[in-house]
């Protein structure tokens, strides 16, 4: 079988939404402009690529109108250079890899950009016309709980208490901001210049956070909850980019190699406690990769809270170490589509740069579901 | 020359708020203040001042674009900049040497005819100018603005001749909305040099009266037309700490035989006060305190004004000081005035003294006493100005009881005797007594009209104890609503009011040709006024009692039948609110043609706070402004979503420029500045629309989701609902107020009328008003005035 490697990854650093730098930049442009970087550091020749298959969450506005065709000619790909747009909210982007993994399998082209973006800021989550069925919701009115309820849910069941939950937002925090100041986020960014300044510095990213601030918060969706919005994801503009190949076309043009795609997998759960769609998804990916969890030397697992992101780590039983070394979504925001991408793009990265021989990268999807991809060191 | 460009230099409480409201008015300011030393950001003063700007309450900024106009700067690095500005505000500390260094240097950077102007309140202009060249001081003068800028109307001018300072007068009436007062250069010009007499009085008789604070802010307060808060609170409002820099100044300048020095006593109390950090609600409190009880509940507290005779502050638990003499001078101020207790020496030891001193100035601090009134009643907020005042008790009587007080009458009291200050001239114009013997009219400025002057003239031609209809001349009538309830002018709708306007609007479309609708109510601070506060609820409230369902449903479609007639009328409608106009209030401006508003207008749907939805045709209307917005992102939702925002919570705008925001108001409508100048540019405004042949707009289409939309509000009001946010009526009228907005059954194809969604109006409404909560809630504002949250 072909196999498939991810041979570069870039994103835009993080901002929150509406308050951040990127609350005034346009989606598609910002993703085109993390291509345009992505396509030059990695040296691959643009007419070789297939398609750019884009992750959004909430495909419309600015990055509606099937946002891919759009990045692709703002990026000024060749016009052989096709382009789809997918929805699969969080899971979004992982799911771009995903399908270009399968197409190279399947021989149906050689190399794929495989994108995500987001603009919490400029699209609301729900999109501008939010039109639930009256049908599903008299039926099932979880399908659309919101994802704030998911995570008291979560809590509750699991046991997790807010203090936990907020010690582990504070080291999400620590490590991103350690990661920041050491220079290890650098890398991967593409700074984002808008004619006057450039924006190349996460800025979610709180390194003063501290579990006695955290305590005086307030309950962010229930009254008598412990989820605040200092243990949620912020709501975050960004957008992330990886390149997938061949393991034959990156050799042969000699490109840089990150990882090998050993498996994937998606699965779905109860929507009311969608945040541990992870595990059954994981679950599957690693009996597919032939491998265990604790066989795993870097994880990436999306904190969209801490309560979910806890109680994935205790039923999977993976090691805390290993857990999203440079920080999770908490610390450096969660731009929904973008997401995937960057937490696969950085697993492959980290396995490089750490060394070991697997990495996960997996996360949690509204409506209930996860999602999971194992890749293997080269 | 106009005045398009504003610098002010100071960014303090008074220079960031005068630099606001220069913004409010749509010019470019810039706002300097020192390099602070140390900081990395030389611009961090005047840059702080704006970010406290946008936080302020009462808030000195009317919209979220006035806040773009201004620029921040600093002295060292933006001076040349002050060449484009056509009035350079100077509001620095009150320091001689300081100003007068400044002047120097905007002097030489400003362009030629610019006006500068200073705005302290302590620094005669003679000095403030002295050793400066010519070429200076002849664009130079005093502009002096009363905290806060925005909604005190008084702008003293000392000083200024020329055209360039015509300009600054028609900036600051027409743009900044002030009444100009132009006061010679006196001490303390005219509102503090009467307002720190009447404030000194008040706290030095107090103490010598043996009154507590609570019982004199009671004597000196609303009974007797002062500001409700009385001497004490309003001294904690403003800040202790400004009267002894005031008092201080006025002593050093005042010769030894003015009066002031009389109630000028060191009583120890104040500066004790000041160094312990008790400045008033800014610092530690004042006279009134906030603290928290044993029980770690918080309390108000009032200072022991007797114990601090012997040099202790002290604060004890306050008490709500119940005089009867007091709630009865409202209606006979004489009584208390005559009355021998502690509270009547009081009320006219203070009274008799401040009217002896303010007539015994005339003509030291001005000529007119009409501008000597306006002053008070525009820069102290008081109820009547000081003649007005005599009037009222008589100029011989007030004379006669002036020996008691061991003073001597004053000449313009002698002169005036038995007659009055203000008396009716020929023509039925208001005129005013002068020291000369003479009654001269009071000058209305060209563009200014008030009901008042029209109202001594003519006999209404419609009318009833709660509405009456004027005669503007050229051909349009002026609708007036006075419906008083317990004293207030809340305006409220009922049969009396509306059968008015009903009738006003037959008898335009046969014999006139345009309506404005429009009250004055110039005794009350314009922020505190209401153009109609809304459907009376209490009568709704006794219908629902005895079950009269069918005649509440009919009164809802009375109102928006009369609504649906105004908005469809032949002849422009144009609405001319000043303060609130909430509820049926602002459903009657949602349906004029046009709206001319007062800059201080509060405009909001709040029936939800009653438990009710909006029944008069204000959701209709709301839909179709914000379907029609081409700003709004397309689709069924944006809009439905907007107004269910906006109305579900309640919304009520904090300015006019606000409510345009929020499309109470429409980009089209106009904006007054100056309340005096409200009605004419509303006359104006109809009478531009007769002549441009006025046709009433086509009837809207409107496109509402249905059931799936009333889904999507359902999940976020479940949301805020979990979070404590929303209570649990909150959750059935939100759910009421949704069917509404969503079309009930309709689907997004089927186009609907207003009659579609007035229809719904009346059934969600008629649906919560028989609930036992919604009930609950209307008996709560009629009992108390303030919403019941259940």
């Amino acid at each position: 079988m072909t196999n498939v490697v991810i041979a570069g990854y870039a994103r835009s650093a993080f901002a929150p939404a509406k308050k951040g730098s990127l609350a005034r930049v346009r989606s598609d442009e910002l993703a085109a402009d993390v291509v345009r970087a992505l396509v030059s550091r990695t040296g691959v020749k643009a007419e070789d690529i297939e398609d750019i298959i884009v992750g959004c969450s909430f495909p419309e506005g600015e990055q509606g109108m099937n946002v891919a065709r759009l990045i692709g000619l703002l990026a000024d790909l060749p016009l052989s250079v096709a382009g789809t747009t997918v929805n699969r909210f969080c899971g979004s982007s992982m799911t771009s890899i995903h399908i270009a993994a399968g197409a190279i399998q399947m021989n149906a082209g050689e190399v794929f950009l495989c994108v995500g973006v987001e603009s919490m800021s400029r699209v609301p989550m729900g999109g501008f016309n939010p039109m639930p069925s009256p049908k599903l919701y008299a039926a099932k009115p979880e399908a659309y709980i919101g994802m704030g309820d998911t995570a008291e849910n979560v809590a509750q069941r699991w046991q997790i208490t807010r203090a936990q939950q907020e010690e582990f937002a504070v080291k999400s925090h620590q490590k991103a901001a350690a990661a920041q100041a050491d220079g290890r986020l650098t890398a991967e960014i593409v700074p984002i210049s808008n004619g006057k300044s450039t924006f190349e510095r996460d800025e979610c990213i709180r390194p003063d956070a501290s579990a006695e601030a955290l305590a005086g918060l307030k309950p962010a969706f229930s009254k008598e909850g412990s989820v605040t919005a200092g243990t949620s994801s912020p709501l975050t503009d960004g957008a992330s980019a990886v390149l997938v190949c061949s393991e034959d076309y990156a050799r042969r043009h000699n490109l840089p190699m990150l990882a090998r795609i050993k498996s994937i997998a998606v699965a779905g759960c109860a929507p009311e406690i969608m945040g541990m769609g992870p595990v059954a998804a994981t679950r599957k990916a690693l009996a597919r990769a032939g491998i265990t969890a604790n066989e795993l030397d870097v994880i990436e697992l999306n904190e969209a809270f801490a309560s979910q992101a806890m109680a994935c780590i205790r039923d999977l039983e993976l090691d805390p170490a290993k857990v999203n070394i440079d920080g999770g979504a908490i610390a450096l925001g969660h731009p929904l589509g973008a997401t995937g991408a960057r937490i696969t793009g950085k697993a492959a990265a980290l396995l490089k740069r750490e060394g070991g021989k697997y990495a996960l990268s997996t996360q949690c999807i509204g409506g209930g579901q996860g999602i999971a991809t194992v890749l293997e060191a080269i | 020359m106009e005045i398009r460009t504003v610098a002010v230099i100071g960014a303090g409480v008074m220079g960031a708020s005068i630099a606001a409201h220069a913004a409010n008015a749509g010019v470019n300011v810039l706002l300097l203040d020192i390099v602070k030393p140390g900081n990395p950001n030389r611009n961090a003063i005047a840059e702080g001042a704006i970010e406290r700007l946008k936080k302020m309450d009462p808030a000195p900024l009317m919209g979220s674009r006035a806040v773009r106009l201004i620029k921040a700067g600093n002295t060292e690095d933006n001076l040349d900049d002050l060449k484009d500005a056509d009035w350079i505000v100077e509001a620095v500390i009150e320091r001689l040497d300081i100003k007068q260094a400044l002047y120097k240097q905007i002097d030489a950077v400003r362009k030629p005819g610019s006006v500068v102007s200073s705005n302290t309140s302590t620094i005669p202009l003679k000095e403030l100018a002295s050793g400066l060249p010519e070429s200076f001081t002849r664009d130079f003068c005093i502009t002096h603005f009363f905290n806060p800028p925005r909604y005190m109307r008084l702008l003293e001018i000392v000083g200024g001749e020329g055209p360039q300072f015509a300009a600054l007068q028609k900036f600051a009436d027409v743009k900044l909305g002030k009444t100009v007062i132009n006061c010679n250069d006196t001490p303390g010009f005219i509102a503090n040099r009467i307002g720190t007499y009447w404030i000194q009085s008040a706290m030095v008789l107090a103490l010598e009266l043996g009154l507590e604070v609570e019982e004199a802010d009671a004597v000196m307060g609303k009974a007797m037309g002062f500001p409700s808060t009385g001497v004490f609170g309003l001294m904690d409002l403003v800040g202790i700490d400004l009267g002894p820099h005031v008092n201080a100044s006025l002593a050093r300048l005042l010769p030894g035989s003015d009066a002031f020095h009389s109630v000028n006593r060191d009583t120890g109390m104040i500066e004790k006060m000041i160094a312990e950090g008790y400045t008033g609600n800014k610092g530690k409190g004042g006279f009134y305190r906030s603290t928290r009880g044993p029980d770690g509940k918080r309390a108000k507290t009032a200072l022991n004004l007797q114990a601090t005779a012997q040099g202790k502050l002290e604060w004890r638990s306050s008490k709500r000081a119940d005089i009867p003499l007091v709630k009865d001078a409202r209606k006979d101020l004489k009584k208390l005035l005559n009355s021998d207790t502690k509270y009547g020496k009081y009320a006219w030891g203070v009274l008799g003294r401040v009217l002896a001193y303010t007539a015994s100035l005339v003509p030291e601090i001005g000529e007119s006493i009409a501008d000597i009134d306006a002053a008070m009643r525009l820069g102290y907020t008081w109820k009547f100005g000081p003649f007005e005042l005599i009037d009222k008790l008589g100029a011989a009587w007030v004379a006669s009881r002036l020996p008691e007080l061991g003073l001597k009458t004053p000449v313009l009291l002698e002169r005036v005797g038995q007659g009055k200050f203000y008396q009716p001239g020929e023509g039925g114009a208001m005129t005013q007594f002068a020291l000369d013997g003479q009654y001269r009219p009071i000058p209305r400025a060209p563009g200014v009209l008030l009901l008042e002057d029209i109202k001594r003239v003519q006999k209404p031609v419609l009318g009833n104890k709660s509405a009456s209809t004027w005669d503007l001349g050229d051909g349009v009538l002026c609708f007036e609503i006075h419906a008083e309830i317990r004293g207030s002018l809340l305006n409220m709708l009922d049969g009396d009011v509306l059968g008015i306007l009903e009738k006003t609007v037959a008898l335009v479309g046969k014999s006139y040709k345009a309506l404005v609708l429009y009250n004055d109510d110039l005794r009350e601070a314009p922020h505190k006024t209401n153009f109609s506060t809304g459907a009376n609820i209490g009568m709704a409230y006794m219908m629902a009692n005895i079950r009269l369902w069918g005649k509440i449903e009919g009164s809802m479609k009375d109102g928006q039948k009369l609504y649906q007639a105004m908005r469809y009328a032949r002849f422009p409608i144009v609405g001319a609110p000043a303060g609130r106009a909430l509820g049926g209030g602002c459903e009657m401006l949602l349906h004029c043609s046009a709206v001319q508003a007062y800059a201080e207008s509060y405009i909001g749907l709040v029936e939800v706070g009653v438990g009710l939805v909006p029944g008069w045709g204000g959701c209709a209307t709301m839909l179709t402004r914000w379907s029609q917005d081409k700003q709004q992102p397309k689709g069924p939702m944006p809009a439905v979503a907007k107004v269910f925002e906006i109305v579900s919570t309640a919304t009520v705008s904090r300015s006019a420029a606000e409510a345009i925001e929020l499309k109470f108001l429409r980009a089209t409508d106009g904006i007054t500045m100056n309340r005096d100048r409200l009605l004419a540019d509303a006359k104006a405004r109809a009478l531009a629309m007769v002549a441009e042949n006025y046709t009433p707009p086509e009837p809207p289409v409107l496109n509402l989701p249905g059931a799936t939309g009333r889904v999507a509000l359902k999940m976020a009001v479940d949301g805020f609902h979990a979070r404590g946010v929303a209570t649990d009526h909150d959750v059935t009228v939100s759910a009421a107020l949704a069917e509404v907005l969503t079309g009930g059954d309709t689907d997004y194809l089927d186009p609907m009328t207003e009659d579609d969604v007035m229809a719904l109006e009346r059934k969600s409404f008629m649906g919560l008003i028989r609930t036992k909560e919604s009930q609950a809630r209307i008996k709560s504002i009629i009992d108390t005035g303030k919403p019941l949250r259940n």
